[in-house]
């Protein structure tokens, strides 16, 4: 047993390996718990989580609210749409205002990167990023290894796949950092405007080809598109796109016999994926949003169930 | 096999942040182990239940093994397989915030309907009766069993809850900085009861 | 008034000497050994070292319109605490300093402040829109002498080209912002492994390059002076150094933290606004280059590129957060810290780039050096001395600086100004103000 120690969880870079294995644990836990007549338990009765949304996104909110709802906590939403922002008060604002309710939970969905780690001087709370422009995601990789792990037993030694928009996927960065902690190879596929700058030297290898790259590969993440892009010249258009990066049977044979295919959802079908694969791939993107609820209720447990015995504020 | 490393970490760890204990006295060795659940086996037997409704519990982790013995000596004497259940009460836990998250949580695996059930709490050590009574918090959200009893190996006194055992199989009288351990074979390696004291 | 500085270790650029300063009616009156005669004011400047003031061919002052983040009177007394005697301060202002009117207004207001020379940079085109050029007749006569518009590039190259030939008529020297924006778009920070480690939105280094070759060849092509702000990155100089063989009226600058600061301490920083700058922070080599290119000569000049913005803009997410920093007071301890100290330029080179080449690009030719009837613009400097720099003791009226914290060597003890102290650490005897420390 580790004991655990991390106040916040930001980017999958700061967890181990151990970390990680302590959150797929719980998680099993949770998703008995989910399966019971009452689906909750105590564990954070009376904590206040806030879920601080400055970007949209009512998929990953709501399995954020159900899972600090399953632990009994108090949960506040607060989105940009609704909110003094679009009177044109400040991020930092906004948290600082917040404080005054002495939340103990913040949950940052925002559009700008790398910004979490400073917002850490404005509040005594726990921050979890729910995602922070396209640097990172942390509860989707979690979900996503945990479901790989639930499906292949191990994360050791893997070939993953990471097909489509890296150079704008938060999801994309975190399950790379992840992955690499398992010692399982990455691999990077999409058009060249889509991968970033020097993005080898984190490890990765990079495929112009998808059928090249779906070589015995043992699971394949596949990123959604976002049609505006084309608009800005990163390919040309979508026929074309979906000509060399949608997966198609004939391509997924290509892959291990094995191999898993998984999606953040919620998939362009024949974009990213041909919809003649929608029955057999299908369960299991639908497993990963269960599998999200039970991530997100283990992380919301461990940085919630704290020890408070330095509650001052950071500055 | 990398888990098996980190488990060692921690004790080391625990064993230096905590006080020193040494073996005070042995209460029961293996033989009374295996006569005291014998005797309460027995007396499970000799209550008034109609034996079908009975169900037992066991709190993680030795009560779940002690739950076990329970279930296969009431089968030896009767034939009956009584179902079993494993709780872990991480999750309802009072102080959470005072300890800290507990990051390693065993099996909840309850299979059977609670509901209408008698059913038969089973722990090793009954101490304040706190862990008790996030047991009987997690119990309520699997169902509504017709009742509740509790059945412990050793009761050490000094109960911060109004909580009491149905079947006990020894009461022993202790200090509150003292602790008493049970160990099992199949968690410890072997077969006894202790009472540690504080060496300092 | 007579001010007498003796036994001064007289740094120039071209050499430096031991002697005494007399200053009289603001002007040197005398740089000699042994000056005899009496004064109103007798500094003895043994064991430190007096420099010509220094100049900073690119200020941003914010007034008129953000006087919240710099005004004329806080943005003297940071010049003349940097030990900087006269600033250039770019027109991206509001309103736009387009027309004589906002120009006189400028000078006249830090006449009467008196600490340090307030030179305007008019806008080349009107509003900076990049659309229609301003009339630069009339911006000269109001005091101009470069003009910018500095913050954008001109994307037009017929206009960039017009502008060129244009200001040659008024022998005013055009500065260039060189920024392709189709390529840098809205971009935070260097494209490297780093921005793409974090999905930072980015700007490559060729954003800039392109537009330096671009600017120069217009200029050899109308064969007119062109000054380039802000050099960041290896491949510029490179271009740069070639041009400079061949093509004498090119001159540019960098500021300290191009020659300092690296992508790694912006992350590091936890990517925090005060380490944003346009153009952004290069990687090591670039680093290396400027400081190498500094030593060439290739640089003539380090210009601070302040920017003052209030903290409220700053501590916003780095992507969301305006770029600049501030430098007035930090330049000639950055300078001194990092290029003298480690033995990459000389004091005389720093004397050189922070003031005898700014005044020879504006044709000041009585500033930048210490000689006799020259303007007295100088100051003394201690340079064994350590300080450390902390928000509230900065009098700029913004605190954006990636260095905050940072312990720097070498001290600005006095500023005199046109024979007048304006700065006796830590006070502005004119304005009766401390500066806190």
């Amino acid at each position: 047993m580790v004991e655990w120690t991390k106040k916040h969880i930001l980017e999958i870079k700061d967890l181990t390996r151990q970390e990680m294995e302590v959150v797929f644990n719980l998680a099993s836990s949770f998703k008995e718990v989910s399966q019971r007549e009452v689906k909750k338990t105590p564990a954070l009765r009376g904590k206040t989580v806030v879920n601080l949304f400055f970007e949209n996104s009512t998929r990953t909110r709501t399995s954020f609210e159900l899972a600090a709802k399953r632990l009994s906590a108090d949960v506040l939403n607060f989105s940009s749409s609704t909110s003094s922002i679009s009177k044109g008060e400040s991020v930092v604002d906004t948290i600082k205002n917040l404080e005054s309710y002495r939340p103990d939970i913040l949950i940052i969905r925002i559009d700008t990167g790398a910004c979490l780690k400073n917002f850490l001087n404005y509040t005594r709370a726990s921050i979890i990023n729910a995602g922070d422009g396209k640097n990172e995601h942390p509860t989707q990789a979690l979900l996503d290894m945990f479901t790989v792990k639930e499906v292949k037993g191990s994360l050791d030694n893997l070939n993953v796949l990471i097909v489509g928009d890296i150079m704008h996927s938060r999801v994309c960065r975190s399950n790379i950092f992840g992955f690499q902690k398992f010692s399982s190879k990455v691999r990077v596929c999409g058009p060249p405007a889509f991968i970033p700058f020097e993005f080898e030297k984190l490890g990765v290898d990079v495929f112009y080809d998808l059928d090249r790259a779906i070589e015995d590969v043992d699971v394949i993440i596949m990123l959604r598109i976002q049609r505006e892009r084309q608009n800005l010249a990163y390919f040309s258009t979508l026929r074309e796109y979906v000509e060399n990066f949608s997966l198609t049977p004939e391509r997924l044979k290509r892959a291990k016999k094995d191999c898993i295919v998984m999606h953040p959802g919620p998939v362009n079908w024949d974009v990213e994926i041909s919809s003649t694969l929608k029955d057999e791939l299908h369960p299991l993107i639908l497993k990963q949003v269960e599998n999200g609820l039970a991530i997100r209720m283990a992380v919301l447990y461990l940085v919630g169930a704290e020890k408070r015995e330095h509650k001052t504020l950071r500055r | 096999m990398l888990t098996s490393k980190v488990s060692f970490i921690f004790i080391e760890r625990k064993k230096f942040m905590s006080p020193i204990f040494k073996e005070k006295t042995k209460v029961f060795l293996e033989e009374d182990i295996k006569r005291t659940l014998y005797r309460l086996a027995n007396e499970i037997l000799e209550s008034p239940f109609y034996l079908q409704e009975v169900v037992l519990l066991g709190i993680q982790t030795r009560g779940v093994y002690i739950a076990k013995r329970i279930r296969d000596i009431i089968k030896e004497i009767k034939g009956i397989e009584l179902p079993l259940g494993t709780l872990d009460i991480t999750f309802y836990r009072d102080d959470l915030t005072v300890i800290g998250p507990k990051p390693l949580v065993k099996e909840t695996n309850i299979d059977f309907d609670i509901n209408d059930k008698e059913t038969i709490l089973i722990d090793d050590v009954l101490f304040t009766g706190r862990t008790i009574r996030a047991a009987l918090d997690e119990i309520m959200d699997f169902g509504r069993p017709k009742r509740v009893q509790l059945l412990v190996l050793i009761d050490r006194g000094h109960r911060e809850l109004p909580i009491r055992a149905d079947f006990v199989g020894k009461n022993i009288p202790t200090s509150i900085k003292e602790m008493v351990e049970v160990r099992l074979k199949e968690v410890d390696g072997k077969e006894e009861v202790v009472i540690l004291e504080p060496i300092n | 008034m007579k001010i007498l500085i003796k036994s001064a270790t007289i740094v120039n650029s071209k050499n430096t000497i031991l002697a005494d300063i007399l200053i009289e009616n603001g002007r040197i009156a005398k740089v000699e050994r042994n000056v005899k005669e009496d004064a109103d004011r007798k500094i003895d400047a043994k064991d430190k070292f007096v420099l010509p003031g220094l100049i900073d061919l690119h200020t941003h002052l914010r007034t008129p319109g953000r006087e919240d983040e710099e005004d004329l009177i806080s943005g003297s007394c940071a010049a003349a605490k940097g030990g900087f005697t006269t600033i250039l301060c770019m027109p991206n202002t509001n309103p736009c300093i387009d027309n004589e009117g906002v120009v006189e207004w400028i000078r006249e207001e830090s006449q009467k402040i008196g600490i340090v020379d307030i030179i305007p940079i008019g806008a080349i085109t009107k509003e900076r829109k990049g659309k229609e050029l301003t009339e630069f007749g009339a911006l000269k006569k109001a005091g101009c002498l470069a003009l910018s518009d500095d913050g954008s590039s001109i994307d037009d190259s017929y206009l960039f080209r017009r502008a060129l030939e244009y200001a040659k008529m008024f022998n005013l020297i055009i500065v260039s912002h060189c920024e392709d924006k189709s390529l840098s778009l809205q971009g935070a920070m260097r494209e490297c492994f780093i921005s793409g480690k974090y999905g930072m939105s980015s700007i490559p280094d060729i954003a800039e390059t392109i537009r330096v070759f671009r600017d120069i060849e217009i200029a050899k092509y109308v064969n007119t002076k062109l000054h380039l702000a802000h050099i960041s990155c290896k491949k510029s100089i490179e271009l740069i150094r070639k041009e400079k063989e061949i093509f004498s009226y090119l001159t540019c600058e960098t500021s300290p933290h191009y020659f300092i600061l690296t992508v790694e301490d912006v992350e590091k920083s936890n990517f925090h606004g005060n380490f944003k700058v346009n153009p952004p922070l290069g990687e090591r080599n670039d680093v290396e280059e400027i400081k190498k290119a500094l030593k060439e000569g290739i640089i003539d000049c380090i210009a601070t590129d302040h920017a003052p913005h209030s903290f409220a803009e700053k501590e916003a997410p780095f992507e969301n957060a305006p770029f600049g920093v501030i430098g007035l007071e930090l330049a000639f301890s950055l300078t001194y810290t990092y290029l003298v100290r480690e033995k990459i330029i000389s004091l005389n080179q720093l004397v050189e780039k922070l003031s005898y080449n700014p005044a020879n690009i504006l044709g000041l030719k009585e500033r930048g050096e210490i000689k006799e009837d020259a303007i007295a613009d100088l100051i003394i400097v201690d340079v064994n001395k350590s300080w450390q720099v902390i928000s509230k003791n900065l009098v700029s009226k913004s605190k954006n600086t990636p260095f905050l914290n940072s312990e720097l060597m070498g001290l600005v003890e006095l500023t005199i100004h046109q024979g007048k102290i304006v700065y006796e650490r830590p006070f502005f005897p004119s304005i009766n103000l401390s500066s806190g420390e």
